[in-house]
């Protein structure tokens, strides 16, 4: 996900600009010079200042490179499988929490948390040996501890915990 | 006073606190010596569950699990070079040499002394420094609380080891964050798009946990798996450490004091201060050849320093609100919500709560010793659970403690969403400790701002009437200006030495 800095850079400036005019349009407090305006168009000022700046690569010889702790022998990994798709497994973790939103109403805590950590777990490259007994336990784990210790209201759905 | 230390005793002395602090120390050591879980991160997942304890135990679980963690992540730095959290990352290469020696008992007991040690020493500081600092902190106004979280910003973007203009961003970022909602001088909703969920605003533990945790995972998700730790026998660890201590005893203190001054800066925090050590001990040792081949001369300065910041970064956050570093930003988050609001009264309304700080954090760092040396004995054992187990534990901790926070869905979506903002901005060189901070300062600067603005009346000159004011505003400008003279300053020197040449 390593963008250039123009496009991050721009980004800034987008997103700036509008912070900037969206505090501009909001109603001041009558009789007030300064109200909730002040402070967003500042930021956003700011902000597309900063943008431009990055765009035109001011900063840059301040950043330094990874330092990558060179491998020895016998320690090399093995490199990466590399693939169009690949990059797009980062996504994964925040799109199960969305499922979670979405669906522990439904189908209940330890359904949807099962679901998620058997999905976390392969995707992390571990057999179903493995990741079916976690995520059986996992969920009931979890539960115990923040829903009957800490009183977390978690969702019952389809299957009520014993307890 | 002795009333005051008695009743901290008293607040301590309690079987939830005991119990609290020990459950968090060993919570602490496991999660720090797991490479890729930091210390922060550690502290952001506990958060849920201090909701449901006492202020002092929510405090105790905070203040024991960052003190671990940060000395946890020296046992997979000497064991397997691959440091546990980025404030052992300094000094990884050096520990594992002295494992490849044969010294990994001197490498991992230096590493548990000098933490403890350090971490002492951090208290001391916040124990000298807070209460004069807070006498004088009461005649603040809000033109002196504006430049002072001006400056706080500020520190924070120039010592993130990236583009000074990039930190700025990201600070601007999470200030912007923080104008979300109806919490403002006008009380009217501020970009919440017509959605009802964001009128409260974004609430920065959430935000914090995504940042720290969801794209911790993300980033796991596309970097192999380390390799499992080797299993060993460990002879007696603290011996040695003693004659250490003699010896380098003046690198020790060097340390505790740099680790003291970076934590105390805003958004500086352990691995910073271990970087600084590090080089400062190669710069002014004796032996430099040594360096790099497995000496421990770099270990005790490094080691004394990061604990150290760990309790100053608690003395801007318990006076001002302004965190030292991520860990503090989310104690704060805590302390808010524990009814112990930051401020300069803190120390004179609650001196009992405050000594009970102090106490704790004693306590932790005495209690590291017995358990520091237990870890490293089963330390095998933990590393031996795969990222594959761990990593999925970690994101439902993220779902069920974000839905915690407000029992409401919406603080999962904001765990989802600064997960990605996290992990993007990491990729491309945008320290998210910047952004933190203006998430977590957000609210504070702008009514300092405001409030400033309207007292003035729309002259600028208030802003710089009164001493302490004219001198923070100052010292804020320069941070502010610093970039930009480097920058000149580095675009003039080689047209310099290009014409020196020529001649």
């Amino acid at each position: 996900m390593r963008l250039p800095d123009s496009v991050t850079g721009s980004f800034l400036v987008v997103l700036g600009a509008a912070a900037a005019y969206g505090g501009y349009i909001l109603p001041p407090v009558p009789g007030q010079p300064v109200g909730p305006n002040v402070f967003p168009l500042v930021i956003g000022t700011g902000l597309a200042l900063c943008g431009l700046a990055i765009v035109f690569g001011i900063g840059h010889s301040f950043e330094e490179e990874e330092e990558l702790i060179p491998l020895e022998d016998g320690q090399a990994a093995a490199p990466p499988p590399q693939g169009k798709l690949y990059g797009l497994r980062a996504l994964l973790p925040p799109a199960l929490l969305l499922f979670y939103v979405l669906a522990a109403d439904r189908l209940g805590f330890i359904i949807t948390a099962a679901i998620m950590v058997y999905i976390t777990s392969t995707a992390l490259g571990a057999k179903w040996k493995l990741a079916l007994p976690l995520a059986a336990l996992s969920p009931f784990a979890i539960h115990l501890i923040f829903g009957k210790l800490l009183r977390v209201p978690l969702p019952a759905g389809l299957l009520p915990t014993p307890w | 006073m002795l009333k005051t230390l008695i009743d901290a005793f008293a607040l301590i002395s309690t079987w939830e606190v005991i119990i609290a602090m020990f459950a968090a120390s060993v919570y602490g050591l496991v999660i720090g010596s797991l490479p890729g879980l930091s210390a922060t991160m550690a502290t952001a997942l506990l958060v849920p569950v201090t909701f449901y304890l006492s202020p002092i135990a929510a405090i105790a679980t905070i203040v024991a699990a960052s003190s671990m963690a940060i000395f946890s992540g020296d046992i997979p730095g000497a064991l397997l070079r691959i440091p546990g959290t980025p404030a052992s990352a300094a000094y990884a290469d050096e520990a594992y040499a002295m494992t490849r020696k044969g010294q990994a008992e001197l490498a991992l007991g230096a590493g548990v002394w000098f933490s403890a040690v350090g971490g002492i020493a951090g208290v001391l500081s916040l124990m000298i420094l807070a209460p004069p600092l807070a006498e004088i902190a009461l005649s603040f106004s809000t033109f002196e609380y504006f430049w002072l979280a001006l400056l706080g910003l500020m520190c924070a973007t120039l010592v993130a080891r990236s583009s000074p203009v990039k930190a700025i961003a990201g600070m601007f970022l999470g200030l912007l964050v923080s104008c979300i909602g109806i919490e403002n001088p006008g009380g009217v909703p501020r970009f919440t798009f017509g959605i009802t969920d964001l009128f409260g605003g974004i609430e920065p533990i959430p935000a914090l946990v995504g940042v720290f945790a969801v794209a911790q995972v993300m980033r796991a998700m596309l970097t192999p798996e380390p390799p499992p730790l080797p299993r060993r026998k460990f002879g007696s660890i603290m011996a040695g450490q003693w004659r250490l201590t003699k010896k380098y005893h003046w690198q020790m203190t060097r340390g505790n004091i740099v680790g003291i001054i970076i934590g105390v800066l805003p958004g500086a925090g352990a691995d910073m201060a271990a970087w600084v050590s590090y080089a400062m001990s190669k710069r002014f040792s004796k032996e430099k050849e040594k360096f790099g081949t497995g000496h421990v001369e770099g270990l005790v300065e490094a080691g004394a320093s990061n604990n150290a910041s760990i309790a100053s970064g608690w003395v801007p956050s318990l006076l001002f609100g302004i965190p030292g570093d991520t860990i503090a930003a989310i104690a704060i988050g805590v302390l808010y919500m524990k009814g112990l609001n930051p401020g300069p009264t803190l120390f004179t309304e609650k001196a009992s709560s405050m000594y009970a700080i102090y106490l704790m954090f004693i306590i932790a760092n005495i209690l590291m010793i017995p358990l520091g040396i237990a870890m490293i004995r089963v330390a095998a054992y933990i590393l031996l659970a795969p990222r594959s187990t761990v990593m999925p534990i970690i994101m439902l901790c993220c779902a069920v403690g974000s839905f915690a926070i407000g029992n409401n869905m919406f603080g999962v979506v904001t765990v989802a969403a600064f997960g990605v903002i996290g992990y993007v901005m990491e990729a491309n060189g945008y320290p998210v400790a910047a952004m933190v901070l203006g998430i977590v300062m957000g609210t504070m600067v702008e009514q300092a701002f405001v409030t400033s603005l309207i007292k003035s009346d729309g002259s600028i000159l208030p802003f710089f009437e009164r001493p302490v004011a004219a001198i923070l505003a100052a010292m804020a400008i320069g941070a502010l200006l610093w970039p930009v003279m480097v920058w000149v300053w580095r675009k003039l020197k080689p047209m310099q030495t290009a014409t020196a040449t020529s001649r």
